[in-house]
């Protein structure tokens, strides 16, 4: 795989997705409605970046687990206990820029 | 760079045509996020004419985990580029959202400001990434963007001066 431009359609056409907890690749997938393991490796990783996977992981959008468990999770793992992930809402950004600039 | 010019396009999605004309300002050595931006113009501009945007570059200011003291240095560096930039733009908003880019181009804001040559108002936009913990330009630009938005209830209760509306990219 390398270095595709976009894994848009590899995705789409996914019915699991397992990726490392980069914040891009987990929000794509969520964004996608395809189900996500979050595989973290708490040595390689910035602290920081496992804050979003541990917050996806406690609001139930994604399953989590390590290089290590990952077999025993993929053996038992229950994707219907995932929610939904709703998507962003920029509208109420540009609403408050308005109110902030003097447009509104 | 990267997830910053994603998540910034995307608050930009919903903005208005008012907020026109727009400058792009990017470290010189990203290469992805001018395709990004120009991409995303494009497709804007099927909707909107007269959608006026120009780009410029200012040296990185800093690189993934430099060092604390070599980050000044680069970033006293960038502001070297980042001054007159914004002094020939004169803004009246400056919208950012954390890379290192971020933070010479606020720095310049505010010295035309305490000069008395034009006052910006910064608007902070952190990361989702960002959870429990602010990133470094973030917790710089706390105490002197005029608004700074998080996106998780954690942060809004650390950070209680910040504007909390929700998961907005």
């Amino acid at each position: 795989f390398r270095f595709k431009d976009s894994l848009a359609e590899d995705l789409r056409s996914a019915d699991l997705v397992i990726s490392h907890a980069g914040a891009g690749s987990c929000l794509e997938t969520l964004e996608e409605g395809k189900p996500l393991i979050v595989v973290t490796n708490e040595k390689l990783m910035d602290n920081h970046q496992l804050e979003l996977a541990k917050q996806l992981h406690r609001d139930g959008h994604v399953l989590c687990c390590s290089c290590s468990t990952l077999v025993e999770t993929l053996e038992s793992m229950d994707l219907s206990t995932l929610k939904p992930f709703p998507p962003g809402q920029p509208e109420k950004f540009a609403l408050f820029l308005d109110e902030v600039v003097g447009f509104r | 760079t990267g997830g910053h010019t994603t998540e910034i396009l995307r608050l930009l999605s919903c903005l208005s045509e008012s907020y026109s004309p727009k400058h792009y300002i990017l470290a010189d050595s990203d290469n992805m996020s001018e395709v990004k931006i120009r991409s995303f113009e494009q497709k804007r501009s099927e909707t909107f004419s007269g959608s006026q945007f120009t780009l410029h570059r200012i040296p990185r200011s800093r690189e993934v985990r430099q060092s604390w003291t070599s980050s000044v240095v680069t970033t006293l560096y960038s502001i070297l580029y980042s001054l007159p930039l914004i002094y020939k733009l004169k803004p009246d908003l400056i919208l950012c959202n954390g890379p290192g880019t971020c933070l010479p181009v606020c720095i310049s804001a505010l010295l035309l400001g305490l000069l008395g040559i034009k006052r910006t108002i910064i608007v902070y936009v952190e990361s989702i990434c960002r959870v429990e913990t602010l990133s470094l330009s973030g917790k710089i630009l706390y105490y002197f963007s005029d608004y700074f938005i998080v996106q998780w209830r954690d942060l809004k209760e650390k950070y209680p001066k910040s504007v909390y509306l929700g998961r907005i990219v």
